[in-house]
């Protein structure tokens, strides 16, 4: 308090008044565009509401939260939880189910929706096209459940595709139990269902390049293969770089439901990741402060990894997400 | 004389008025919220203001209006502890089907529910639930105090039941006396390789611990005879009934894809045409039904069952030992704060109501003339006397009864409701229960205190469980389980152990 009063009369006058006259500009500043703000209001009060409201549930990670004494009445117990959570053995298990299916889902499904897209927007038939696109969205509006129940049609024993690999192969694999298996049916299950949705911001984002670039490179005489790796990437590369940072900050969220879905006795060595462990013992085991302060450990490492992949979209001179 | 008369007047005045609020005490009408699992989520549910008969004599008996709210049972275990997180927004009476699992013991101890210990104990005003059984009371009771009442299940439900047919192609016609002959029986049938023997799925802990208990494993935990506890599974009994299922597996006899059936299709392999397993290691009531369902879809003969139930088989050792299909409970159900403690006498005293005979009878059967009627031959059917079974009829039982209100019926002495008219299988398995349950053994730290256990004990048992699954598929030998035993004392299981027998000591 006394600081501020000191640093308050040793001001300057000349900055008191050019404060003053700043706190005047910000205000003109808002009337002027009053409109905009107000249409924010309806984000801002979403983002408050449920995004930053729900950030106090956090405290129960601190400490042994009894559901009925609420949070604010439950014995705080600092890092307590922490500590017990790294001093299990399991925990690196966890952590390494988890970073291995991400980097493996990150690897191979994200490129996927951008070579899809390149490949449609090289489809001049527009009616073959539009068809294509359709069928392509269809899989992101099936429940995981169905695609899960699918996948056990035809992956089981007595399978299609479990004959199918048993003839061409001489020997069955056993893609629902072999815990080798488990990760690539779960990307693959992924790539399946969201790649053609997520076609649709890359196919936006080629609709601005410029047409008159490609017909100046066709009288330059560069084949389809130059034009693509000359024009159109470029194009969309800011874009590319953007999906990929907004990806790693949900990295390590492998969900649960998929996993549960697909685990049982044979893989559960590979699939249980930090969202399963969370669900089972938290909301499934009632221990609510202990798997509050895993999740928020696995939060956590979730910001480290936006904010370092940012530094790295910086570094290659791309934009970046701020 | 005037003022006399208007004395006495005035008394008879006064008098009225007070036998009239006596009545009225007697009598006291109250509203319940009451939250129940919900077995039948597809039925057509009939509130009390709607007129369901079966609610409205429920009133008419008790003063007791019953406003109920189904939670599916696939999401009750997490609508709990929504529902304990939220104190302004909890049912009055709710169901909690786990009596040792750290929602429960947390929300206890926390204050969410009514102790009830006094209320239950008082024989005089409660007479219903005093009459409990002390030990399943101790088996649900949360640092020595009662917080709820048991909903009672029978304890020697667990044991074995197989197509006799089946059986009989394979060359086997008696009935097996004792776990040698039954292993014959298994391997006799997968031998003929007309279908897998045990149906199993992604639910072992069932098929897995009935088999070694009856082999003479200890169920969960065992103490030996220096009084030291040690997990069932370390048993060599255990590993006997491991290797005979995995033996059983090698031999064809179970579904090599079991681990990916998820337990809601459990019956599927059973319950086709033809059947792709013909055995089951479960709760036998399954057996009966399973009968009634072949006699529906294929025409089996009701006085000549095909399927045959088995179970209090002796050992090698000439030992009988049942696995516990539970503690003698199944949940308990739970009176929380939101009621007040003017209040609690009367919802106790309908909880004590809903075990005497009108009340078990009211929750697990209806009423008589709307869900069932007691023909001539003295036993309780869903349909009038002189008509054919009705679908409808049957349909209407089980949204308002079965499946439904009965979840709210804690039986704790028995169901008293008038019998239904039984079958061949039904009887011998009513039978059963009175005959076997003295061979039903139990987890000696059922009751004891681990705060291990709390955090971790579900994950490393079910690392275990995954091991035991892959040793009987082959896809683990013995010394990979064994080093997965190993990893569960590291891990965590020698802290239980040592907690465990610290509590057991301070007992015995």
């Amino acid at each position: 308090m006394t600081v501020n009063a000191r640093s308050e009369t040793s001001m300057p006058v000349t900055r008191k008044i050019e404060s003053q006259n700043s706190v005047k500009r910000f205000v003109v500043a808002i009337m002027r565009n009053k409109w905009l703000y107000i249409m924010m209001i309806p984000g801002l009060v979403y983002f408050l509401v449920f995004k930053y409201l729900p950030m106090w549930g956090l405290i129960i990670g601190f400490e042994n939260y009894a559901p009925y004494t609420g949070p604010l009445k439950s014995p705080f117990q600092g890092l307590e939880w922490f500590r017990f959570f790294f001093s299990t053995p399991m925990w690196l298990n966890y952590l390494g189910n988890t970073l291995i299916l991400s980097f493996m889902s990150i690897i191979l499904t994200f490129p996927a929706p951008i070579i899809l897209a390149l490949m449609l927007n090289e489809i001049r038939n527009m009616l073959f096209k539009k068809i294509t696109q359709t069928l392509l969205y269809m899989p992101h509006f099936i429940s995981i459940v169905i695609v899960v129940s699918i996948t056990y049609v035809i992956f089981g024993a007595g399978g299609i595709i479990y004959k199918l690999t048993e003839n061409i192969v001489g020997h069955s694999i056993d893609y629902l139990g072999d815990p080798g298996v488990f990760r690539w049916m779960i990307v693959g299950q992924s790539i399946w269902k969201e790649t053609g949705w997520g076609t649709i911001i890359f196919l936006a984002a080629l609709t601005n390049v410029d047409t008159q670039l490609y017909e100046a490179s066709m009288i330059d005489g560069a084949n389809r293969a130059q034009r693509l790796w000359h024009i159109t990437l470029p194009a969309i590369r800011s874009t590319i770089v953007l999906m990929l940072v907004l990806r790693m900050g949900s990295v390590l969220d492998t969900g649960y439901e998929h996993l549960i879905l697909m685990s049982n006795s044979l893989n559960r060595t590979v699939s249980l990741t930090l969202d399963v462990f969370v669900y089972q013992n938290g909301i499934k085991g009632g221990l609510y402060s202990y798997t509050t302060a895993v999740g928020l450990m696995k939060s956590i490492v979730s910001v480290l990894m936006v904010v370092t992949s940012n530094k790295i979209a910086h570094a290659l001179g791309e934009e970046g997400l701020y | 004389m005037k003022r006399l008369l208007t004395l006495v007047l005035a008394l008879v005045m006064a008098l009225t008025v007070l036998s009239f609020a006596a009545a009225e005490d007697e009598r006291e009408e109250i509203t319940l919220n009451v939250m129940l699992p919900d077995f039948n989520s597809d039925k057509d549910w009939v509130t009390l203001e709607d007129g369901n008969p079966v609610l409205q004599y429920i009133y008419e008996q008790t003063g007791v209006k019953l406003n109920i709210t189904w939670v599916a049972d696939s999401a009750y275990g997490e609508k709990t502890s929504l529902t304990v997180a939220n104190p302004d927004d909890m049912p009055e009476v709710m169901v909690m089907q786990g009596v040792r699992d750290a929602i429960m013991i947390s929300t206890a101890r926390a204050g969410a529910f009514w102790d009830l210990t006094d209320y239950i104990y008082d024989a005089e005003n409660y007479p219903n639930l005093a009459a409990g059984s002390k030990s399943t009371y101790d088996n649900i009771a949360v640092d020595g105090r009662l917080y709820g009442v048991y909903r009672s299940r029978a304890y020697a439900r667990a044991g074995i039941y197989y197509r006799t047919d089946y059986a009989e192609e394979a060359g086997i016609t008696e009935v097996p006396t004792n776990v040698e002959e039954f292993k014959e029986l298994c391997f006799a049938i997968a031998e003929k390789g007309d279908a897998y023997v045990i149906n199993m799925c992604k639910y072992v802990a069932g098929t897995i611990g009935i088999t070694t208990v009856m082999m003479g494993a200890p169920y969960q935990y065992g103490v030996d005879e220096n009084g030291t506890i040690y997990p069932a599974f370390e048993d060599e009994k255990f590993q006997e009934g491991l290797d005979f299922l995995r033996d059983l597996y090698a031999a064809g006899g179970i579904d090599p894809n079991f681990m990916t059936i998820e337990s809601g299709s459990w019956n599927d392999a059973e319950r086709s045409i033809p059947p792709k397993a013909v055995m089951r290691l479960d709760c036998l009531d399954n057996g009966y039904r399973y009968q009634e369902w072949l006699e529906t879809n294929v025409g089996a003969d009701p006085e000549n069952p095909i399927v045959t139930l088995v179970t209090a088989l002796p050992n090698d050792d000439g030992e009988i030992q049942i696995w516990p299909q539970n503690i003698g409970a199944s949940g308990e159900v739970c009176v929380t704060k939101a009621v007040s403690e003017d209040k609690l006498p009367a919802v106790m005293k309908f909880l004590d109501w809903c075990s005497s005979e009108e009340g078990t009878t009211a929750l697990n059967c209806g009423v008589e003339g709307y869900t069932y009627w007691i023909h001539s031959d003295g036993y309780r059917y869903t349909y009038p006397e002189g008509e054919e079974a009705n679908k409808d009829q049957y349909t209407l039982y089980t949204n308002t009864v079965q499946h439904s209100l009965n979840q709210l019926g804690m039986n704790v002495h028995g169901d008293l409701s008038p019998k239904a008219a039984s079958t061949i299988l039904r009887s011998w398995y009513d039978q059963n229960l009175i005959d076997n349950a003295q061979y039903v053994i139990s987890n000696p730290c059922y009751t004891l205190e681990s705060q291990t256990n709390v955090l971790m004990g579900s994950t490393i048992n079910t690392t275990v469980e995954d091991a035991q699954v892959q040793y009987i598929a082959g896809k683990l030998d013995l010394a990979g389980l064994q080093s997965v035993y190993a990893d569960w004392h590291a891990q965590g299981g020698d802290k239980i152990l040592a907690e465990y027998q610290e509590a057991y000591d301070a007992l015995y």
